[in-house]
């Protein structure tokens, strides 16, 4: 049981990336529309984020580092503030809108709007980054957000046919009335998801923050190879359910309820009861992690002590930022702006910080100097590169894809 | 304190900064060179740290923008970028270690700030949670 415990700061990251409220809302609707023919993606996705989050833990474990101090050093302090700037946009987007979304996760059990739930979350995830240790903290919503599993046990008793599901995964093509822009769109947007750089941020200093070593990395490779395929699962659990259920009666999904409708129809309030558990956690988890990935970035950027090891009054700066942060994103969210709406659109956003996150991470994990003989086989080399190419072609083709399906309409 | 030759772009810009303690002092932001008149190579004497090193450094219209938030937000009496001697520095790896604490230093001003007028005033602030 004490290995299983070990195994929650890569599941929490993964939640973060995969199903945060925006990916959750977005893979029902990718399943709605589309089936499983985009099931390719995520599978891509998660082999990508793999890749790289191995190789960030693996630094982090040698060297002490997180990643952004090797965006810094390795980018230089130009490239590395336009990742800077891109890449923290990206995030406190993010973290806006899962402050929105737990709030929606508590409108869903309550039926009060979510607006009035808004200042009170954004009070405890500070609370939560204030106060609580930082394993007991990824124990608790790593644990609490695999409630999502409710999912592939919805898909298990909707009873369907697994092998025309595997034909859709395996022969993926656009279905009819659905056009080529908008199949694309959603490709790299699920992309985008799997591999956002706040991840490999949180992931990276997380390792720092549990004082990793060398003789850690049995641990690191675990924590990757549970938690991302992990993800992966329960996003695709979402768009099956949703492929199953709401593709043939037409209903079409933009709110929270619908992406549980299928598991509530197979499971009942019971199903409805450990989703909404499960819905919280994960937007939770994914707040904790952007707002402690702002932090994280900021302060390795600028060279300051950062981090949940030390007393509060010795990060001064790092928590200040994280306070900001969070009082910031509450602020975006009671604009009454689509929490939704807004992880989509810092897709944008996203595209440039992606390449300049990754290549650095590349860089040092080959680096003798840094990683000694835990540097990067030929075979990961190899295999990082032709994911930094379609890493740069994705980023290179969002925002024409963005504008001309005005965000997959 | 001679006979130390790295690749100054390379092993010392941008590196991060630590203490006796190992906590984070700052990055080495800039450096600041003698050149000998005998036509000896040129020497670091100090490491610069702080925005305002950062943005001298970078120069141009990004430079002049950090150089003005940093300005605007210091004091009139920490204008200038912290200056840490080579002297000081015990060790150039993959972090650079220096032999004084970061209060010693003195370079820690805006730390010191929010510390003080923020971090403080909230309640459990000084302890550590494992």
């Amino acid at each position: 049981m004490k290995g299983l415990l070990k195994v929650f700061l890569g599941v929490l990251t993964a939640i973060g990336g995969f199903v945060d409220i925006g990916d959750l809302v977005a893979n029902a609707v990718v399943g709605a529309r589309f089936g499983l023919s985009l099931a390719w993606v995520l599978v891509a996705g998660v082999v990508g984020i793999c890749l790289f989050a191995d190789m960030s833990g693996r630094v982090a474990a040698v060297t002490g580092r997180g990643t952004f101090d090797l965006v810094r050093e390795r980018l230089g302090p130009r490239a590395g503030l336009a990742n800077l700037v891109a890449s923290t946009f990206v995030t406190f987007l993010t973290l806006a809108a899962e402050i929105g979304g737990v709030a929606l996760a508590f409108e869903l059990a309550t039926s009060v709007s979510y607006l009035l739930f808004v200042p009170l979350v954004a009070f405890l995830v500070w609370f939560v980054i204030w106060r609580m240790p930082f394993e007991k903290m990824e124990q608790a919503f790593g644990l609490a957000g695999l409630c999502l599993l409710a999912f592939a046990v919805a898909l298990w008793q909707l009873g369907p046919d697994w092998g025309e599901l595997f034909r859709q995964a395996s022969h993926p093509s656009v279905p009819d009335g659905e056009g080529h822009p908008t199949y694309w769109f959603y490709a790299i947007s699920l992309f985008g998801a799997a591999m956002t750089p706040y991840e490999v941020f949180f992931f990276s200093s997380g390792a720092v923050e549990e004082g990793w070593t060398r003789k850690d990395l049995k641990t690191e490779r675990l924590n990757v190879y549970v938690g991302f395929p992990l993800g992966g699962v329960l996003s695709l659990a979402i768009a099956a359910t949703s492929a199953l259920v709401l593709l043939p009666q037409g209903i079409e999904v933009d709110h929270l309820d619908q992406v549980a409708l299928p598991t509530v129809l197979a499971l009942g309030k019971i199903g409805l009861a450990v989703l909404i558990v499960g819905f919280v956690a994960a937007t939770f988890g994914a707040a904790l992690e952007t707002a402690l990935s702002t932090g994280y970035s900021l302060a390795q950027y600028l060279g300051w002590q950062w981090g949940k090891r030390t007393a509060p009054k010795d990060a001064a700066r790092f928590h200040a930022v994280v306070l900001v942060a969070v009082v910031l994103g509450a602020m975006l969210v009671l604009t009454t702006l689509d929490p939704v709406k807004v992880t989509e659109y810092s897709l944008v956003f996203s595209a440039i910080a992606l390449p300049l996150t990754y290549f650095p991470i590349l860089v040092v994990a080959n680096d003798p100097e840094y990683m000694a003989e835990s540097a990067n086989g030929r075979v990961v080399n190899a295999l990082a590169t032709g994911y930094l190419v379609l890493l740069t072609v994705v980023a290179l083709a969002a925002i024409p894809l963005m504008i001309a399906t005005k965000a997959g309409q | 304190m001679t006979g130390r030759v790295r690749d100054l772009a390379l092993h010392l810009l941008d590196r991060q900064v630590v203490d006796t303690e190992g906590k984070a002092v700052g990055n080495v932001d800039d450096v600041e060179l003698v050149v000998p008149e005998d036509g000896s190579p040129p020497y670091v004497v100090a490491i610069l740290t702080g925005p305002q090193a950062l943005a001298r450094r970078l120069g141009g219209l990004l430079g002049q923008w950090l150089g003005f938030w940093s300005h605007a937000l210091s004091r009139p009496d920490s204008s200038e970028p912290g200056r840490i001697p080579m002297e000081l520095v015990t060790d150039i790896d993959t972090q650079i270690t220096v032999a004084r604490t970061r209060q010693e230093l003195g370079v820690h001003r805006n730390e010191d700030r929010a510390r003080q007028y923020l971090i403080l005033r909230i309640p459990g602030a000084r302890h550590a949670r494992q």
